[in-house]
């Protein structure tokens, strides 16, 4: 990969909103004890390593009621 | 009219407060930014790989075309994945915590409750959409500039239109088992049976599920827009007459 510089259009964009999804959902789940399903560990796996499918489950499907 | 404002207003600011909007415009932004880099990087990754024996792939060079087709890939598969996703509880939440009947009780129309969700749904998709598409459009367009696009409306309305479909059927499936779960496997389902029912080669001009994958062949010219007004025709009815057994459903309701 010698010409990164090529690439940087794209993975700075990228990065920042992988990141801003992860941390986004880390944050709510960290901070919320109720989920619809599973439990707390499940879905800190499931927002850190899956990409951007966990974060959409959980936003879409996990997350408790407040 | 004016509880159909209301509630349309209310709609929005429930996407807002549960994250909808934000994370269907990630995903779609990403998918938009995605879209072009794979086309770009696919050929140069694969050009390193030496099979054994001295045969190495050689990959021509990326066009606007692959950046297309990744794009038509990305938004067929994970951006109606995401989309249903998203929207799968939308009846299902609303019908398990009971926060329907107050509002009912007090004289707003049944299908108006359809009609407003089915309009604020849309009105989500159609901007996140736009917003993948012009993202892609603008990266492609920068990388390999002036390229030709032959039917373009058509190719990238009827994405939209399937996506259009899965609102309708998304709706239909929550009302008609008022679960989440009976909205998820309602739209798995059917997606399942038309890929299957994609199989028969003289079902494949008409089936809808053609608008979700087939439509690089539009862009790039190898087939005509004729070839797909059938089709185009074919799916706004079905989600048009899914809507119209939404709410004929959901009037001799019990809630």
């Amino acid at each position: 990969m010698e010409n990164l510089q090529e690439y940087l259009p794209f993975l700075i964009p990228l990065a920042v909103i992988q990141a801003g999804l992860m941390l986004a959902s880390l944050i709510h789940v960290l901070r919320h004890d109720t989920y619809r399903f599973g439990n707390r560990p499940l879905w800190i796996v499931l927002c850190l390593a899956t990409g951007i499918i966990g974060p959409v489950l959980y936003f879409a499907i996990g997350r408790g009621d407040e | 009219m004016k509880s159909f404002v209301a509630f349309t207003k209310k709609e929005f600011t429930e996407s807002l407060r549960t994250y909808r909007l934000v994370v269907l415009a990630a995903v779609f932004l990403l998918l938009g930014v995605m879209s072009p880099l794979f086309a770009k990087i696919l050929p140069e990754l694969l050009s390193g790989v030496d099979l054994g024996g001295g045969i190495v792939i050689t990959a021509p060079d990326p066009t606007a075309m692959d950046s297309w087709a990744q794009f038509f890939k990305n938004v067929g598969q994970m951006g109606m994945l995401t989309l249903i996703i998203t929207f799968s509880g939308i009846i299902a939440n609303e019908l398990n915590r009971g926060t329907l009947i107050i509002l009912l009780t007090k004289g707003m129309k049944r299908h108006t409750v359809i009609l407003s969700k089915f309009l604020s749904a849309s009105v989500l998709w159609t901007a996140s959409y736009l917003l993948c598409l012009t993202v892609c459009y603008a990266y492609t367009e920068y990388f390999w500039p002036a390229s030709i696009l032959s039917n373009a409306f058509l190719a990238f309305f009827s994405i939209w239109l399937f996506g259009e479909f899965l609102i309708a059927l998304l709706i239909f499936g929550g009302i008609l088992f008022g679960n989440l779960y009976g909205s998820l496997l309602t739209c798995l389902g059917v997606i399942v049976t038309l890929s299957l029912l994609n199989i028969l080669p003289y079902v494949q001009k008409y089936n809808p599920i053609a608008l979700a994958g087939g439509t690089l062949s539009l862009l790039n010219a190898q087939k005509e827009a004729a070839d797909f007004i059938p089709v185009t025709i074919i799916c706004s009815v079905m989600a048009v007459s899914l809507l119209v057994m939404s709410i004929v459903v959901f009037n001799k309701k019990q809630i």
